[in-house]
């Protein structure tokens, strides 16, 4: 067993440095910011014919705020989802593009063995980069001297890993039906990106107007991101649930589609 | 004897194509048993419905009793049986060494000194990269992989292509050492020097139907190439007879293959006039030939 979890190691391990790279990037930067962007806002705050949002004291006044929304909220959780869906590409399709297949497909090892274990290795993968987030977001703030919660980067590293697994399920289902590396690799990212854009747009807009509409469960960015202010309570539990059971439908299926394929 | 490999009428389509059409066939322990057959008659298709990477259309199979259409059953065939595919690309990433660590991992029964006498013979360098070797070395290393898994059943899927004619002599005495240690050879090849070389029972395909199912030995015995002359002109309808396959007439000549029943068939042209008879030995290529105009 251990000799396929080191074989989905090797074919994914450039993608999870330069994911590492990329995470390091978003967080390094938007701490070197966090100077600069308050002072603009305070400025904007003090001037009357300035740019005025209602968060902009939270974001002023509370760095764990502003960490959230910049991080786990935006840019972190876009990097994270990236890379998750890309340190899941690959398996026996991808095998059979490569000639490989044949030889894979002739050891002693169940096509679901095979998903399975690429699967585990992207999960791992993709908690490992959202630790890697938190160590980089402490040092970065140690060295700008502000303070945080520890517990609540924490809990929002958990929420994001539990509700990005329909990311990696998604993407997976994606892998396996459509052929051809680049194709299957743009469809994935066009048919989660659209509706990730789109829906987080729609809910804004409908959040601004008080309105909390039922595809709002579907929103997996949101449930992802939760509140800023995150416990048991304001944990978005029935999202989560939703992010879950659809993460375990398209699983269902890519498992029920890989048995039937023919190599 | 008992059947390693049995299928009972097993179907492939792929879309309106039958590839392989209603199979029957059943190779016994201990057997080399060689698989012939033109580009796209079957042969890939049948191996891989046997080791569960294609799933049959209809009909049924099975591998030391398991059946292959049932995934638990395909690995316990995966257990003991080493398949080499004809495709023989291999993870490039991995150095030659990693992929031998790889693949002994699968197969409590791995033969560690044949693995290091393979390297040697086959002067594989461990540490390098797959993607560095030529393609010989890939099919070299292919090899190994597949002779060392110490499994009862070895089934090659052109094993020899891509090789140069010594490479090739050293993987056929491997093949006859692998068979007198008792494990089951089936292989598919194109290269009918090599059959002729190691096999002990042919199974011929063609256009996904079984033409040929027979030892090596009764081939040589019973096959034989007849021409005769006539002293009138004869028509084929004349020799319609069991034991002859297709036959090619012209004026007064005829000749054709008969696979059986030779005394009988060189009984029935003598009252037919024939002036002269000539009874010949005939290779397997011929019989290869033979069966597949025949169809054709």
């Amino acid at each position: 067993m251990s000799v396929l979890f080191y074989k989905a190691w090797i074919e994914t391990r450039v993608r999870f440095v330069a994911g590492l790279i990329a995470a390091a990037i978003v967080c390094i930067f938007y701490m070197e910011q966090h100077g600069w962007l308050v002072r603009m806002w305070t400025e904007d705050m003090q001037n009357p014919h300035g740019y005025h949002m209602k968060w902009m004291p939270l974001g002023i006044h509370e760095y764990g705020w502003y960490l959230w929304h910049y991080l786990y909220d935006n840019y972190l959780q876009q990097v994270w989802i990236l890379s998750a869906i890309l340190f899941a590409f690959g398996g026996l399709i991808r095998e059979r593009n490569g000639g490989t297949v044949l030889f894979s497909l002739g050891l002693p090892v169940s096509r679901r063995r095979w998903l399975f274990t690429r699967l585990a290795v992207a999960l791992l993968e993709s908690i490992a980069l959202s630790l890697f987030a938190v160590i980089v977001v402490v040092i970065g703030s140690t060295v700008i001297h502000q303070t945080y919660s520890l517990s609540q980067l924490l809990l929002h590293t958990a929420l994001m890993v539990a509700a990005g697994v329909f990311m990696i399920a998604f993407g997976n289902l994606c892998y396996t039906l459509f052929p051809g590396n680049y194709l299957s690799l743009i469809v994935t990212l066009v048919l989660l990106g659209a509706p990730y854009l789109w829906l987080q747009t729609y809910m804004q807009h409908m959040n601004a107007l008080g309105r909390t509409p039922w595809l709002g469960y579907l929103n997996v960015a949101h449930a992802m991101a939760g509140p800023w202010q995150l416990n048991w309570s304001t944990t978005p539990w029935l999202a989560l649930l939703v992010a879950w059971a659809l993460a375990a439908v398209l699983l269902g299926a890519t498992v029920v589609h890989g048995d039937r394929l023919d190599y | 004897m008992t059947a390693v490999i049995e299928t009972i009428e097993l179907k492939k389509n792929y879309g309106n194509h039958e590839a392989v059409r209603g199979l029957n066939l059943s190779v016994h322990a201990g057997s080399v048993c060689a698989f012939l057959g033109q580009n796209g008659a079957g042969k890939s298709s049948t191996i891989k419905m046997l080791l569960g990477m294609i799933h049959p259309t209809s009909g049924n199979g099975s591998i030391f009793g398991h059946r292959i259409d049932k995934e638990r059953e395909s690995l316990l065939i995966r257990q003991k049986v080493a398949f080499v595919a004809e495709d023989k690309r291999l993870y490039d990433y991995m150095s030659v060494s990693q992929i031998i660590h790889f693949t002994r991992s699968f197969f409590p029964r791995w033969d560690h000194a044949l693995e290091t006498s393979l390297l040697e013979r086959f002067e594989l360098p461990s540490e390098r990269k797959i993607r560095q070797l030529s393609k010989g070395m890939r099919t070299k290393l292919a090899l190994l992989l597949g002779f060392a898994r110490g499994c009862e059943l070895l089934i090659l899927d052109e094993p020899t292509e891509g090789l140069d004619p010594v490479a090739i002599e050293d993987v056929l005495q491997i093949v006859v050492s692998l068979a007198a240690r008792g494990t089951t050879i089936f292989f598919s090849s194109h290269q009918i020097a090599e059959v002729e070389q190691v096999a002990d029972h042919v199974l011929m395909i063609d256009r996904g139907k079984l033409v040929l199912d027979a030892s090596m030995d009764r081939i040589k015995e019973q096959y034989r190439q007849i021409q005769a002359v006539f002293t009138d002109p004869i028509e084929e309808r004349d020799l319609r007879l069991p034991g002859i396959g297709r036959v090619h007439v012209e004026g007064r000549t005829a000749s054709f293959v008969a696979s059986h029943n030779v005394d009988s068939i060189v009984e029935h042209v003598r009252m037919l006039h024939a002036g002269s008879i000539d009874v010949l030995p005939i290779s397997l290529k011929e019989i290869f030939l033979e069966k597949v105009k025949a169809r054709s």
